[in-house]
């Protein structure tokens, strides 16, 4: 960094010591308000701050001689109307109360020992106090409250350290967020960060360490999203080559005379190529959506049956004749139809059940095979696990996609896959999708 | 002309698999000839007579779908399309540019000699039927079936899912209203005689059809069984001039 970096306002250092600088500022700017308003210097008239004017006018008279007194009298009583400074003619009796003891006393230490100080208080004049001049003269005067007794937290000093803590507390709150939420934001941004690139990019705002680091990680997200776009073609495109090999081999196979032979090698050939459809539909899937239309459901389910019926597997389709809902056609047919590969390859008998409500179509798929035992369930839906993998090693029937692939439709749908037991034993696959437009039981 | 030797063009680039598929339909009694591209299609259609044309969508310089719908300007001739992408958007392409039928790759070269076949009789019978000849979708009952995209829809407009099997023998039907049929005529008509035991037979299809489009599978209506053996679809079918995915 250039030495003189922290000048530069887009960085965190230089909002730092802008923050700062600006909060100084401000303080000064609002005690300079509070002192304006107040003004502590100027006197107000019916305050005798530490009793000065009253020792000042008791001095003046005490060093007065006696004759000149009544005119000088005359004159602060003009001057001190407050203080009202009597002669004091006889002796007084001592009141029991008045004036407190130490403001007697701190008049009398701004006297002198020559003076006397004694208290006057009466009922309707509980401030009066009496004063002996040093020739033994006496005085009587209003003692006025002291303005050192005020509260001590109303002292400018104090009002100064309360603002400077309250101000900076909320400044450096607000800083402090102001700098960490979008560091929280990236954390969001890179939890959230999932291969089909739906997420917005991260916003480039806020100082300039942060927008770089948001940018950073924005042509990261494009890199790996390139990087991943880049494999996926490439897997496509290998998967679609092979199907020429495959086409050709597929044809070659029709001249082998063995018919055992031919019969192994149609097998094979049929593997691969669902092979390669399940990796292809893996593929497209987050991509490419088939238009959404109105389908008989119970029409697609009965035709899956069918199909599988008719490659000897005993399916059986349970539900009404019709049940109509807006779905993506081939999409949902793919769907069932790995579901019921799967049901097909464990179980003996496999029945498609349709539920049609009102608000929600529920399809199952149940099996008698061994069913997934919890603990495995969810790891069954993540693309390229296989069911068991110890028993299908010499079967090699898929990637793994299918369930994945299933439930990336179904989800694609707004609608939910569930795996469930079936008693005693056996696997349910639920498919929920919600119906879009009111679905019609009828017997068309 | 169906059941005699057709003549058929293989349109498709890979070597390999044009002269797999050209012995493989010579070994079943058709007369193929070969092109790999768009102008040799041209040459060889200019040179032979062409009753069938199989288009592989994927070909170097103009690709198959703009091929099949400068074919179809010209001439009814059918056209089966080849893709090596089994994707839906491909199909319907195919199927709206005018391709007869379509085949995902790796197909099975049985399944193709049944669609060649069907095609031709299909293609053979139309001009026997002249009420439903050139028309690309009917209606029954407030059931339409779309022949382009090879589709069917309920009276509530919903699609009801077919294989394709079950979709020729119900078209047959459409373009047959009120005539009993046979078994083996429907056979005949639909799929061929030689393609064996590939495809279901009709009385199978016939029950998959009536659950999809009967109120009563039990009590069928619409495709009455005949007791001299045979079949006969009962309701009126209207022409629908012009097509299209509602």
């Amino acid at each position: 960094m250039r030495p003189l970096g922290f000048l530069n306002l887009r960085g965190i250092s230089g909002q730092i010591a802008a923050l700062v600088v600006a909060s100084i500022v401000a303080l000064h700017v609002i005690i300079t308000v509070t002192f304006l308003i107040h003004r502590p210097d100027r006197m107000e008239p019916s305050i005798d701050r530490r009793h000065s004017q009253l020792a000042a006018a008791v001095q003046l008279l005490g060093a007065t001689p006696t004759a000149e007194r009544p005119r000088l009298l005359d004159d602060i009583k003009q001057a001190f109307p407050q203080l009202n400074v009597e002669n004091l003619a006889s002796d007084p009796a001592p009141a029991a109360e008045g004036p407190t003891a130490p403001e007697l006393r701190s008049l009398h230490r701004r006297l002198g020992p020559s003076y006397q100080v004694f208290s006057l208080a009466s009922d309707d004049n509980p401030h009066r106090v009496g004063v002996a001049l040093p020739d033994g003269a006496m005085l009587s005067a209003n003692l006025l409250q002291d303005q050192r007794q005020r509260p001590f937290w109303s002292g400018p000093w104090m009002t100064t350290l309360l603002f400077a803590v309250i101000s900076v507390s909320l400044l450096s709150l607000w800083a402090a967020r102001a700098l960490t939420a979008p560091l929280s934001s990236f954390a969001k941004a890179a939890e959230e960060f999932s291969l089909d690139g739906a997420a917005a990019p991260l916003p480039e705002r806020g100082p300039a360490e942060i927008r770089s680091v948001a940018k950073a990680l924005n042509r990261m997200r494009q890199r790996i999203t390139g990087l991943i776009d880049d494999r996926t073609k490439m897997l496509a495109a290998i998967s679609h080559d092979l199907r020429t090999p495959i086409t050709r081999m597929r044809l070659r196979s029709e001249f082998i005379e063995d018919d055992g032979h031919r019969g192994r090698m149609l097998h094979d050939l049929d593997q691969m190529r669902s092979m390669l459809e399940s990796v292809l539909s893996f593929l497209r899937n987050d991509r490419k959506l088939e238009s959404m239309t109105l389908v008989d459901i119970a029409s697609t389910l009965q035709l899956i049956t069918d199909q599988f019926n008719d490659m000897g597997h005993k399916v059986v389709y349970e539900g009404p004749q019709h049940a109509m809902a807006t779905v993506r056609p081939d999409d949902l047919h793919r769907s069932v139809t790995n579901l019921v590969e799967n049901a097909a390859k464990f179980g003996a008998e496999t029945t498609v059940r349709l539920i049609a409500a009102l608000d929600v179509i529920t399809i199952e798929v149940e099996d008698d095979g061994p069913g997934i035992s919890d603990a495995r369930k969810d790891i069954m839906l993540e693309p390229f696990v296989r069911g068991d993998d110890a028993r299908n090693m010499d079967e090699a029937s898929g990637f793994g996609l299918g369930l994945s692939i299933a439930r990336s439709i179904v989800l694609a749908h707004g609608g939910e896959l569930s795996l469930n037991d079936r008693a005693p034993h056996g696997l349910i696959v639920r498919i929920r999708l919600p119906v879009r437009q009111q679905s019609r039981l009828s017997a068309a | 002309m169906a059941t005699a030797s057709p003549n058929i063009l293989v349109v498709e680039d890979d070597r390999e698999t044009r002269s797999l598929i050209a012995k493989y339909l010579r070994g079943n009694g058709c007369n193929v000839a070969a092109a790999t591209d768009g102008r040799e299609m041209a040459r060889a259609m200019a040179d032979h007579r062409v009753d069938l044309l199989i288009l592989d969508v994927m070909l170097p310089g103009e690709d198959g779908l703009s091929l099949c719908r400068k074919v179809r300007a010209e001439s009814q001739v059918p056209i089966i399309m080849l893709t090596a992408r089994g994707e839906d958007v491909d199909r319907i392409l195919g199927l709206e540019m005018g391709a007869d039928d379509y085949l995902a790759k790796p197909f099975n070269p049985r399944e193709l000699l049944a669609r060649i076949n069907a095609v031709l009789r299909r293609q053979a019978a139309a001009q026997t039927v002249s009420a439903t000849n050139g028309a690309t979708a009917l209606a029954f009952l407030g059931w339409r079936i779309d022949f382009r995209l090879r589709e069917l829809r309920n009276p509530a407009g919903a699609r009801v899912a077919m294989t394709s099997a079950e979709f020729d023998l119900l078209r047959t039907f459409c373009e047959r209203p009120g005539r009993v049929l046979s078994r083996e005529s429907l056979l005949d008509l639909t799929q061929g005689r030689n393609s064996g035991s590939f495809e279901r037979s009709i009385d199978v299809l016939v029950s998959r059809i009536r659950r999809k489009i009967e109120t009563d599978p039990q009590e069928a209506t619409m495709i009455k069984t005949v007791r001299s053996g045979g079949y006969m679809f009962t309701p009126t079918v209207e022409t629908l001039a012009a097509s299209g995915p509602s």
